[in-house]
């Protein structure tokens, strides 16, 4: 070992936890080297000086603090907490309540327990009571109940004739068209092609709705509404085709209505013509 | 410390008094303030309270006690980082207990131990740290190494410059108090 690796050594030496062949090995080498001799006692004055420093003693003060604090811990440890004070408390008022010797207490269960029998087979057994007769407010009331009802079935009935007639033209010739493949058409049917004949914008709708009403050219109210709305159709094709209808159905009372549009020479010439003619198949 | 951290506080009493007087002499050592350093011990109690059922039962108590020590010196530290906080205080030179017969003897005994005092407070944190817990606080160099979290051998080489270090610093002082 060089001087260096000697003086490494020193504090092993010097405690004696070198194994004991390092330990000759360096009192050989101290033997001969002044070097390591000086660094050797040089270090033996600074450990012995270091180790003379005498151990400090704390004050009194730190112990008292101490002691004072870990009485405020252990008594803060040592407090109930109060969820456990509540629950003690809790428990002591229904041991309070319960009989003291076990027979009694075996009793008291038994009589729970027959007791809860007892009221749970009353009870499900318990018949309905008959249903009380209204008075005579009740009775108003109910009254107007159903009127509401009522009304607000008429209001839904007119919300969806309304969404009808908000449809597309397609669709509307479509649903005029689906009544000409009936074989039976009631008063609302009839009514709804007199309605669809007399407002319709659709030129087309308005044809298809007198021709769906070519079947029922027999019945008064038909041949009525298609002279109704004649006056106000705008339409010559129109004009055409009901008086044409109203000529088919030999109706004597279209005759007024024949000569008034024969007379007139705001509308077109091809519809005064067809007025002329059915006038004298009347 | 097991029954400590089993709840019973009352053993921490126990603990108290097998340890705070080398607690108090290593963070005299450390810090070179004793006021401070009874703060300290305190600190260090109130830790092993509140951390007690981090205590794992492997290995000595004093190295966990050290342990929480270190940890305490460092905050200590890290507050007073002026200059001044950090001097040594003269009554600890001062206070040093004297058994000698003669005054001379007396007077030159206590000069050469303010000396080393000097010394020793002069070494960088590290290296004094290492010569405290060793020389002082009587830790085995496998155990300081558990407690820096590095190998026997950079304890060793540690303690070796502290050491050196100490006796340059100490031979200067002497030396300029001569001259």
């Amino acid at each position: 070992m060089n001087c260096e690796r000697i003086q490494e050594c020193f504090i092993d030496y010097q405690s004696g936890t070198l194994p004991t062949a390092d330990a000759a090995q360096i009192r050989n080498h101290l033997k001969s080297c002044l070097t390591c001799q000086r660094e050797w006692s040089g270090l033996q004055e600074t450990l012995l000086k270091l180790d003379r420093l005498p151990t400090p003693v704390p004050s009194g003060r730190m112990a008292a603090q101490f002691y004072a604090w870990l009485e405020e811990e252990q008594r803060t440890a040592d407090a109930p907490n109060p969820f456990a004070i509540a629950r003690s408390r809790l428990d002591a008022l229904i041991a309070s309540w319960l009989p003291a010797r076990p027979l009694f207490q075996a009793a008291a269960g038994l009589a729970l327990l027959l007791g809860g029998i007892w009221a749970g087979s009353h009870l499900l057994n318990e018949q309905p009571s008959p249903q009380p007769t209204p008075s005579a407010a009740e009775a108003r009331l109910l009254a107007e109940v159903s009127d509401l009802r009522n009304r607000v079935d008429s209001m839904g009935q007119f919300v969806a004739y309304s969404l009808q007639q908000q449809q597309s033209g397609n669709r509307r010739l479509q649903g005029v068209l689906t009544t000409l493949d009936r074989s039976e058409t009631n008063d609302r049917v009839l009514a709804e092609l007199l309605n669809t004949l007399a407002f319709d914008p659709s030129t087309n709708v308005r044809l298809c709705a007198l021709e769906a009403l070519y079947p029922h050219v027999g019945r008064d109210e038909v041949r009525a509404g298609v002279l109704a709305a004649l006056p106000r159709e705008a339409s010559p094709l129109v004009q055409v085709a009901m008086i044409d209808f109203v000529a088919a159905a030999r109706d004597h009372a279209a005759a007024p209505a024949l000569e008034e549009l024969t007379r007139s020479l705001s509308i077109d010439k091809a519809v005064r013509d067809a007025a002329r003619r059915a006038l004298v198949q009347l | 410390m097991l029954a400590v951290r089993a709840g019973d506080l009352a053993r921490l009493g126990d603990l108290f008094e097998r340890h705070q007087q080398p607690l108090y002499g290593f963070f005299v050592r450390i810090t070179g303030q004793r006021t401070a350093s009874e703060d300290l011990v305190q600190l260090v109690f109130y830790r092993i309270l509140k951390y007690r059922h981090t205590y794992r039962d492997e290995g000595k108590f004093s190295a966990w006690i050290y342990h929480l020590a270190r940890k305490v010196a460092a905050d200590h530290f890290r507050k007073h980082t002026s200059k001044a906080a950090r001097d040594v205080e003269p009554e600890v030179v001062e206070a040093l207990p004297d058994h000698s017969p003669k005054p001379d003897e007396k007077a030159a005994r206590n000069d050469d131990l303010a000396l080393m005092q000097s010394a020793l407070s002069q070494l960088p944190d590290e290296q004094r740290e290492v010569l405290v817990l060793h020389r002082f606080q009587n830790l085995r160099h496998d155990e300081i190494a558990r407690l820096l979290d590095c190998s026997v051998g950079a304890v060793k080489v540690r303690a070796h410059r502290a050491l050196a270090t100490l006796r340059d610093v100490y031979f200067r002082l002497r030396r300029e108090r001569l001259a």
